[in-house]
């Protein structure tokens, strides 16, 4: 028995990869038509309560003070509620958060949470070093791979995972983003290709981090009780759960977990009343191939230290035990922070749905339909972590059953 | 431009030492002594912190708060080696966490003549050295550790 008091109504997304010729505002615009266009039995954006904008880097696009404003003001709801979310690399399931939080709380029947990131506009340098600028003790060569590169160098000491292993989680979510017609990336590659892609942060190669990537995708959502209203495929938020940990990464005692994740998928598990066994599939943070073989083992897919086999046994794939990614993930779908989380939960809702063929009426359906994964027990998990210290974790749960 | 070598004077290094990090390092006053970081530590639950804090994130007090010198020299727990650079640095350069003796994990830039002498277990010292350039192209000092062996 799940949370259940949020019911999703419409999702909508628009295709990653660089934008160049798209601004901030069209980006979001268009994504919204796409959540509002994709209601079963028709919408009225009127009666949309209040909205929710998440957007991690506005300074990198021109627009420092972005303010909730710019959603509702650019899309004919001026008059509405509007807050703003920053909150890392889960930015965009923090804001898919407040916005069940905001119909819970029996304040609103109907909202929008909305997602974007332009991250091409800025340099690679300039964007590697916005997360520490102005910060003493950080501001001495951190990056957001220095976070993370560390955590592959300890989890191979200690478990002994292997590059090789690290290079399947790459290989796994290009496949998959073959499939998948949002992807920024849509190519296969080889374990070679990750080894003999320029190192980026030593163990870490090109092909094992996820791309910069410009991207938005939307949300609606509505009390549970009224979904019939706008649908009869209702999917519904059976839990959520947020998870935070220690400001510094040097503070952290383990570098081989995420304890910001195993915070947030308890909090998630014990609300939805499951556990990682029900979870039909997932889309989990690989924002480097080393964070999804650690998320393996946050999220209770396998025991502490067993990620690297669970991926070199084929089980994260799709048709595996438990298919991880079917998007393509960070690595090849791209990974605009404020989009990332609400495109991993429209990935989810069309996988509940069974509609990964249409994919909201985008793409070839004989290619989209190769990502569609088994429902069986009908519980699908979402899970972002990062932020200072890698410290903040978002899990969010959903379901197509009822009650 | 001053070197790292403990011959140069504490005050020539300390003109480019990072102002933000100048609470946080005591310079040697002699050519004998060495650079150090300035943490503090709970008298009541005898846990180190640095950078220095307020409050005790155990006991929740702030009035058991205590500067301390700490220790030098450590061990390494985990490092990288980065290719990509943000702005201000050169790659390749190599960061890592090094663990003090008073249970204590400082995140540092790392000083090696061969990326390939990096590895976890390996005792390092702190220094003082160049960290970065900032805007104006001025070099900024702050702490680093290099290897060290007894």
């Amino acid at each position: 028995m799940g949370w259940n008091k949020v019911a999703i109504i419409g999702v909508g997304l628009i295709k990653f990869g660089e934008l160049f010729e798209k601004s901030w505002e069209i980006m979001v615009e268009e994504a919204y038509l796409n959540a509002i266009n994709s209601v079963d039995k028709g919408f009225n954006p009127k009666d949309i309560e209040a909205a929710w904008l998440g957007d991690c880097r506005p300074g990198a696009h021109g627009s420092q003070t972005l303010a909730g404003v710019s959603l509702v003001g650019n899309i004919g709801l001026a008059g509405i509620p509007c807050t703003h979310i920053e909150n890392g690399c889960p930015t965009g399931s923090d804001t898919f958060r407040n916005g069940c939080l905001g119909v819970a709380s029996g304040v609103y029947d109907v909202v929008l949470v909305v997602g974007a990131e332009k991250m091409r506009d800025k340099s690679t340098a300039e964007l590697l070093s916005l997360a520490s600028q102005g910060h003493p003790i950080i501001q001495r060569g951190e990056t957001a791979m220095t976070m993370f590169a560390p955590q592959a160098i300890r989890h191979m000491h200690e478990y002994g995972t292997t590059k090789e292993q690290m290079a399947m989680v790459a290989v796994k979510n290009h496949k998959n983003g073959v499939y998948d017609p949002y992807s920024h990336y849509r190519y296969e590659i080889t374990i070679e290709d990750v080894y003999k892609s320029p190192m980026v942060c030593s163990p870490l190669n090109l092909l094992d981090c996820c791309p910069q990537t410009d991207g938005a995708a939307a949300a609606i959502l509505c009390r549970a009780d009224m979904a019939e209203k706008y649908t009869d495929k209702t999917v519904y938020v059976a839990g959520f759960g947020m998870g935070t940990d220690v400001f510094y990464v040097h503070e952290k005692e383990d570098f081989t977990e995420f304890v910001a994740s195993v915070r947030a998928a308890k909090q998630a598990y014990s609300m939805a009343g499951i556990g990682p066994g029900d979870i039909d599939v997932a889309e989990v943070h690989d924002c480097f191939t080393i964070t999804e073989i650690i998320n393996y083992e946050d999220l209770g897919f396998c025991s502490k230290g067993q990620g690297g086999k669970l991926i070199e046994k084929g089980e994260t794939y799709i048709g595996g035990r438990i298919p991880v990614n079917p998007s393509g993930g960070l690595i090849s779908k791209g990974h605009p922070l404020g989009a990332t989380g609400i495109a991993q939960i429209s990935e989810l809702f069309w996988q509940l749905r069974e509609e990964v063929r249409a994919s909201g009426g985008f793409g070839d359906p004989a290619i989209n339909e190769k990502r569609q994964v088994e429902i069986k027990k009908g519980y699908a998990l979402q899970h972002n972590v990062g932020g200072r210290g890698i410290s903040n974790s978002v899990v969010t749960i959903l379901t197509n059953k009822k009650g | 431009m001053p070197t790292h070598e403990s011959g140069s004077t504490a005050q020539s290094i300390e003109e480019y030492i990072d102002p933000r990090l100048k609470p946080l390092i005591k310079m040697p006053e002699s050519p004998s002594e060495r650079p150090r970081l300035i943490g503090n530590k709970c008298k009541f639950c005898k846990e180190y912190f640095f950078p220095k804090r307020v409050l005790c994130p155990n006991c929740l007090k702030e009035e058991g708060l205590e500067d301390v010198l700490l220790s030098h020299r450590g061990r390494l727990y985990t490092y990288c080696i980065v290719k990509a650079a943000p702005l201000g640095f050169s790659a390749p350069y190599a960061v890592g966490y090094v663990d003090l003796p008073e249970g204590l994990r400082i995140f540092s830039p790392l000083t090696v003549d061969n990326e390939k002498e990096l590895q976890i277990g390996m005792d390092l010292e702190l220094f003082v050295d160049k960290i970065r350039e900032d805007e104006t192209g001025k070099t900024v000092y702050g702490y680093r550790f290099r290897p060290f062996s007894i």
